[in-house]
């Protein structure tokens, strides 16, 4: 047998507990998933195997922070609650491992369902990097994120001809023209990373929880009168029919406000370039 | 058949009501407090979508009728609103909205 270096020793010892760990996650969910073993020993057992696998993992990556002791269990509990809470979650959507009465494994995960929390992810997380980034360009690139996050909801919806407007204004026009006014207020010299301070955040996190529990609160409780699902259909030819029948005037006027915002910019903006052109003149 | 319903909407719609508000609050950047009322005028669609598809009667489209006006009056306000920054950072150098408390030059 050839000289085996330490260094080759430890990694193939990562390697192996990494497989080990993932052996035991995947066999104890299987074995309770078929009805062989409760619940309790199975997240006893699950827990190790995070364990093992945060320790064979750590061999490769984070290697600036060996875990080891009470900081891989501390940590491989972190990871084992996300893990839960996703597992748990997939599990209220469709059942990653639902077994019905006749043995038979039903479908892995519901693709509207997966589709829907990927949309609603995205946006929430978009919205959160526009909240809280310390860069402003950073926070319009997570803009991008919410609004084709929205987008998609718009088609989950079946708002077909809402969704094109949303990328086409919000992303196309919108976007561009929030990025336009960041290049144009830069001040030469000054650091990127500190353009979007913060003011009291403590107090604007605070209600912002308030106000997203009382809302959720509101949501989940309400009783709603809920139509029967309704079809998937293009909306296009019915909004037109509607804009040009029931809705004429607002469609009207909106154009009219359109118009003027359009010379309002136009005359707010330029109004000092013209100032100093005259200055130059003269 | 799918587990969406209305309320998981609208959780997503106080989300982005909730983010664009503290961003509203917090900014002193005038172009951060301006995406943070967009992101509250897409929490509103959000929500008349959603009850556009699931409380409105079948056929209706008032809800998707008000998107597009919101969409259209948020493209106005996007314009007007950045407009004003630009005018602002013309005249005080900044647009810090700390610094920027006089009401005339």
């Amino acid at each position: 047998m050839a000289e085996v270096s330490p260094n080759l020793r430890a990694y193939l010892a990562r390697l192996a507990v990494l497989g080990a760990g993932l052996l035991l996650l995947a066999g104890a969910g299987l074995a309770h998933a078929l009805g062989y073993l409760p619940t309790l020993p199975t997240l006893l057992l699950q827990y190790a195997g995070v364990i093992g696998v945060v320790w064979g993992l750590n061999g490769f990556v984070f290697r600036r922070l060996p875990l080891s002791g009470f900081l891989l269990i501390l940590f491989s509990a972190a990871v084992f609650g996300a893990l839960f809470f996703i597992g748990y979650f997939l599990q209220s959507v469709a059942g990653p491992f639902l077994i019905d009465s006749a043995g038979r494994f039903i479908g892995l995960v519901h693709l509207a369902d997966l589709a829907f929390y990927l949309l609603a992810g995205m946006t929430v997380a978009g919205a959160a990097g526009c909240a809280f980034s310390r860069n402003i360009i950073y926070s319009a690139w997570s803009l991008l994120f919410a609004f084709l996050g929205v987008a998609g909801l718009y088609i989950f919806l079946g708002a077909d001809f809402p969704a094109a407007a949303q990328v086409l204004i919000y992303v196309g026009g919108i976007l561009v023209l929030i990025l336009f006014a960041i290049m144009l207020t830069k001040q030469i010299g000054e650091d990127p990373k500190l353009t979007n301070a913060h003011l009291g955040l403590p107090f604007g996190a605070a209600l912002a929880v308030a106000t997203l529990g009382t809302l959720t609160y509101m949501a989940v409780m309400a009783p709603w009168k809920i139509e029967p699902a309704q079809s998937w259909q293009p909306v296009s030819a019915g909004l037109g029919i509607a804009f040009l029948t029931e809705y004429l005037l607002p469609f009207e006027v909106a154009s009219v406000v359109l118009l003027a915002a359009l010379v309002g910019a136009v005359i707010i903006a330029r109004k000092e370039i013209k100032e100093t052109s005259d200055a130059v003149l003269q | 058949m799918t587990t969406i319903g209305l309320p998981h909407f609208l959780i997503v719609g106080a989300a982005l009501f909730s983010l664009g508000m503290v961003t509203v609050v917090t900014r002193r950047n005038a172009v951060g407090i301006l995406m943070g009322v967009e992101l509250i005028l897409n929490a509103a669609n959000v929500n008349f979508i959603a009850f556009n598809h699931y409380v409105a009667a079948p056929g209706t489209l008032t809800g998707q009728v008000f998107s597009i006006f919101v969409i259209v009056l948020a493209a106005a306000e996007a314009a007007i609103g950045l407009a004003i920054v630009l005018a602002i950072y013309q005249t005080f150098h900044t647009i810090d909205v700390q610094e920027t408390s006089l009401l005339r030059e």
